[in-house]
């Protein structure tokens, strides 16, 4: 090969890396080289075997470029041999795991069970938080869906039911939204069909279910023209009760139901998989707009409205738009509307935002059971890292690498982690379980039926355990393979204190710390809902029976038809044996009923900025006697107040301080109903409160029931025997008066009380549970640790006891040891505790996050339980025997 | 020189045509590259080998351990000392054994289903 030749060749072979270059590129020029003699000596063409030499150089030598090796083939397979021989480890290392967990199977399952109560609660709780935070909307597109209120700055209120007038015009002047509809949560009375029945309905305007996105799955929904007087006298059967109270009639869709004593069409039946966040609603009617002939209301609030933005419309620019009706809104009605706007919020967030914050509590709660259950479980596995500090020192002696060492011994941690993760799912289970028994029915949120262990759940659980397993095993796969191979030989197998005691007293200031923490969330709750509990009603509880009658229009259309009716039934109660005041009410106090109105307070320009108004009630004569509502002045409503007399009212504490302050509101008046009805104060009552025990009262008027008839009355009773006892004669004496009256409510007022703190007695006893698991488990591991500590010493308190020290001064050294590590953790965790507190201020009652007592208390328990936890090992270590110790 | 992992020999299987040649080449005991190229294209099969694509074949090869280089040299005379010498590993012996059994068995059930007779 000639010198240029060689060149030219040498150039091809640019194509290859240096370091190819330099091995090979000899032998390659050498061999062309021979190729190219042969080619010459045989006659065929230079050019060609160039052309080959040139496309073999670029080929070849960008292959050895950018894939290694000499082929993509041999390449995966290499992976694939690297990635085996990982998986041929960590079998193995699962496998040893499995062998020394099955060696000290007592210690093994006092920390798979540890981990299973930390791991399961965890899971019980996320299940609650996927089911009904992550789970997405059950509605198409559910991001476009908003809940839209009238907004009232002055008031700082954004989220009030919204007037149908308001709302009609909402309808005609927003641009942002494929639709919007209201709806109104009221009740029908379902009869023609075996027993009467009360069920709670929807009214809705026609719209609402395709703003949601729902589609029946028998029929249909509603037509606009259904809305309209008169042709509104058709309804949409929900599943359950299509399922439970017709069987599921394929044919149900054409056919009449008596609603109210009103034959009602089944036009459609929903879907199964139709939820709704208020879950009572069993059927659903068009909601009609119809006032009696006059215009719709501005001034009476009760809708609560939904829309479905347009596509590509964000909630930015909804706002915007209903920013400019709102205010276009105020300007032409500046008498009703004066600072009211429109706010829109996301659905989404308006559903879940009863319960958002309580479940996240919860879930960072059942985090530090957890993390303490983590803690145990380090200090156990601590104390048998101990007892191989001389295997594994043999292993690295032998040649095995740290990093090998400690995955080993992360294997054991995670291995056991997930032995706990599979025990967890038990509990899990249980506490599901658990979780649906008390999640009150009260709270409307979706999601509370959908709680299951399900593959999100499960995913969790299996991600929850590998990060237990590597938190907890972290601190011993660290210590083990740090470790001095060479002291750990020469000490031969014996364990000094040192940096390990050290390590095990922070674990008792770390788990101490925790515990105060969530004891101190949990302590704070119960001190919250005993402060609520113990707020003074204003009514009494105990005692009383409460049942609602309604009365169906067809049957009593007029106001005398149901006074006579309402006469009767109390009449009838009042006869039973056992009771000895009856009385009637239209809103029962913590029951939840309400409506409000606004007042014009005789002799006062109507102040549009400071907007007066009040919550009504309808009551009996002997109302406020049964409940124990005390009349501080005036006088009483009389039997004589009926529709022909003077219109009168008395009114609560709170309305008399708030509207006429500092004089005597006798004898003041002031109209309702947009001024056409002019009422008197008769007579103030004391505050009940109405809304619940935590929740302030507002101004209440009581007007005689002949004075303003509802169609429904609460009676309450109140007895001289066990109210529940009375139940079934109550619905007795109402079926004698009319058999065809639905059965409604009846219930003590215990249970309606009980039922309004369900939310906060729910959270209350969630965190009780986890932060009594929280202080079971701290006071395990602060025994463990002091045991071990103990059997650590043994020989020095041997030393002690032989140079003469008093058995009870060695107690005493290893209870001072305990507890001043706990008083570390109790200032780092009450310290904690009270500014992680300030946060959920939300969820307590009139206590503070420094609550004294509860810190105090907090810290005596704690202080208490290390106490008992050191007893045990300290009494061990005053009997120890000097002898027998030192012999070793 | 380090030790080849630990793997499987089927999983060397099926090896490229190239490599199987080059390893039943060096049965016979050690040989420099050209001596390698001469002695599979011999055996015919291939066409033409080109350097780059060979070496490259060669480097995959050190790399799996089936072959390494030889300290050993020929007698002074005939050596070269610019040539590298290559012999198989126990390793490559084995691949290569394994490869010709596996080769083996799909000409006896080629032949079993005569479609060697049939082909004449």
């Amino acid at each position: 090969m000639r010198r240029s030749e060689q060149l030219l060749y040498r150039l091809l072979l640019l194509a290859f890396p240096a370091q190819a270059r330099c091995e090979f590129g000899d032998d390659m020029a050498r061999m062309f080289s021979e190729q190219l003699g042969e080619a010459r000596a045989a006659g065929r063409s230079e050019t060609r075997i160039w052309l080959s030499a040139a496309v073999d150089a670029l080929r070849a030598g960008l292959a050895e470029r950018f894939i290694p090796f000499h082929s993509r083939a041999v390449a995966a397979r290499r992976e694939s041999r690297r990635w085996r021989w990982w998986v041929h480890a960590f079998q193995q290392d699962v496998r040893y795991a499995f062998r020394l967990l099955l060696k000290q199977p007592g210690i093994t399952a006092i920390a798979a069970l540890t981990l299973a109560l930390g791991i399961g609660a965890n899971t019980a709780i996320f299940s609650a938080v996927n089911a009904v935070l992550l789970r997405p909307l059950p509605y198409p597109d559910a991001h476009r869906l908003v809940m839209l209120y009238e907004k009232r700055l002055k008031e700082g209120v954004l989220d009030n039911v919204v007037s149908p007038a308001d709302f009609l015009d909402w309808v005609k002047m927003q641009q942002s939204f494929d639709g919007i509809a209201a709806l109104t949560p009221t009740t029908v009375d379902l009869t023609g069909t075996g027993e009467p029945v009360r069920l709670f309905a929807g009214a809705v305007s026609p719209p609402f279910f395709e703003i949601l996105g729902i589609v029946p799955s028998l029929g249909r929904s509603f037509l606009a023209e259904e809305s309209v007087d008169g042709r509104d006298q058709v309804v949409v059967l929900g599943y359950k009760l299509w399922q439970e109270h017709y069987g599921k009639d394929a044919g149900i869709v054409g056919k009449k139901i008596l609603l109210s004593g009103r034959p009602h069409e089944v036009v459609g039946v929903l879907p199964a998989t139709f939820e709704f966040p208020d879950t009572t609603i069993g059927l659903w009617v068009p909601l009609s707009f119809a006032n009696g002939g006059r215009p719709p209301t501005r001034t009476g609030h009760f809708l609560n409205v939904y829309g479905r933005m347009k596509k590509g419309v964000t909630v930015e620019q909804a706002r915007g738009d209903m920013d400019r009706v709102g205010a276009q809104l105020e300007a032409q009605y500046p008498e009703a509307n004066r600072n009211h706007g429109v706010h829109v919020a996301d659905l989404r967030g308006e559903i879940q935002a009863p319960v958002k914050d309580g479940l996240l509590t919860l879930l960072a709660a059942v985090a530090f059971v957890l993390l303490i259950a983590c803690v145990n479980v380090a200090n156990l596995l601590l104390a048998k890292a101990a007892a191989r500090r001389r295997e594994m020192a043999v292993r690295a002696a032998v040649g095995a690498g740290r990093w090998r060492l400690a995955g080993q011994a992360l294997t054991e941690s995670v291995v056991l982690a997930i032995l706990g993760g599979t025990a967890g799912l038990l509990v899990a289970y249980w506490g599901i379980e658990v979780l649906r028994q008390i999640t009150p029915r009260e709270v409307q949120v979706l999601g509370v039926d959908q709680l299951k262990l399900d593959p999100v759940v499960l995913g969790f659980t299996f991600a929850l355990s590998i990060v237990s397993g590597l938190v907890f095993g972290l601190l011993p796969a660290w210590h083990l393979a740090s470790q001095d191979v060479n002291e750990s030989l020469k000490e031969g197998g014996r364990s000094p204190g040192g940096i390990r005691r050290r390590l095990r007293l922070s674990l008792v200031v770390s788990e101490i710390a925790l515990a105060s923490l969530l004891l101190v969330g949990a302590g704070l709750t119960l001190r919250s809902f005993q402060t609520v509990l113990q707020a003074d009603p204003g009514s009494r509880q105990e005692g009383i029976l409460t049942a609602y009658v309604s009365l169906p229009e067809v049957r009593y259309p007029d106001d005398a038809k149901r006074v006579a009716a309402f006469d009767e039934i109390e009449q009838r109660l009042a006869a039973l044996p056992g009771v000895r005041t009856v009385g009637g009410t239209s809103h029962l106090p913590l029951s939840g009923q309400d409506s409000r109105t606004g007042v014009v307070i005789e002799g006062r320009e109507p102040t549009p900025d400071t907007p007066t108004r009040a919550h009504p009630r309808a009551v009996t004569l002997d109302y406020f006697n049964t409940l124990g509502i005390r009349l501080i002045e005036g006088r009483n409503i009389a039997a004589s107040d009926t529709g022909e007399t003077p219109f009168v009212a008395v009114i609560n504490e709170t309305m008399a301080k708030r509207y006429w302050p500092g004089i005597s509101p006798l004898g003041k008046r002031f109209f309702t109903a947009g001024g056409t009805v002019k009422r008197e104060v008769i007579g103030v009552v004391s505050d009940v409160k109405h809304w619940g025990f935590d929740r302030p009262v507002n101004p209440e008027m009581y007007f005689p029931q002949r004075q303003m008839v509802w169609d429904g009355l609460t009676f309450v009773l109140a007895t001289d025997v066990d109210p529940v006892t009375l139940t079934a004669a109550v619905r007795e004496q109402l079926k004698t008066v009319d058999k065809d009256l639905p059965l409604s409510s009846v219930r003590t007022m215990a249970e309606v009380a009980s039922r309004s703190v369900a939310a906060r007695r729910s959270a209350m006893l969630l965190l009780g549970i986890f932060g009594a698991l929280a202080l079971v488990l701290a006071a395990a591991g602060i025994y463990a640790v002091m045991a071990q500590l103990v059997a650590l010493r043994s020989a020095e308190i041997g030393v002690r006891l032989t140079l003469g020290a008093q058995p009870f001064t060695v107690m005493r050294l290893i209870l001072r040891e305990g507890l001043v590590h706990s008083v570390i953790g109790l200032a780092l965790g009450l310290g904690t505790a009270v500014i992680v507190m300030r946060a959920f201020r939300g969820m307590l009652f009139r206590v503070s996050p420094a609550d004294p007592l509860t810190l105090g208390g907090v810290a005596l328990l704690l202080l208490a339980t290390t106490a008992l936890a050191c007893m045990v090992p300290a009494r061990r270590a005053m009997r120890v025997d000097p002898v027998k110790v030192l012999r070793f | 020189m380090t030790r080849a992992p630990h793997i499987p020999i089927d999983d060397y299987l099926p090896l490229k045509p190239l490599v199987f040649e080059v390893l039943l080449a060096l049965v016979e005991g050690e040989r420099h590259g050209w001596s390698l190229v001469r002695d599979v294209q011999q055996r015919g099969g291939f066409g033409r080998i080109m350097p780059g694509n060979f070496y490259r074949t060669l480097r995959g090869m050190l790399a799996e351990h089936l072959i390494e280089e030889s300290p050993d040299r020929p007698a002074l005379a005939e050596d070269d000392d610019r040539r590298r010498y290559f012999r198989l590993t126990e390793l490559g012996e084995k691949v290569a054994a394994a490869e010709a059994r596996r080769l083996q068995a799909a000409v006896l059930s080629a032949r079993a289903k005569k479609l060697l007779t049939r082909r004449g």
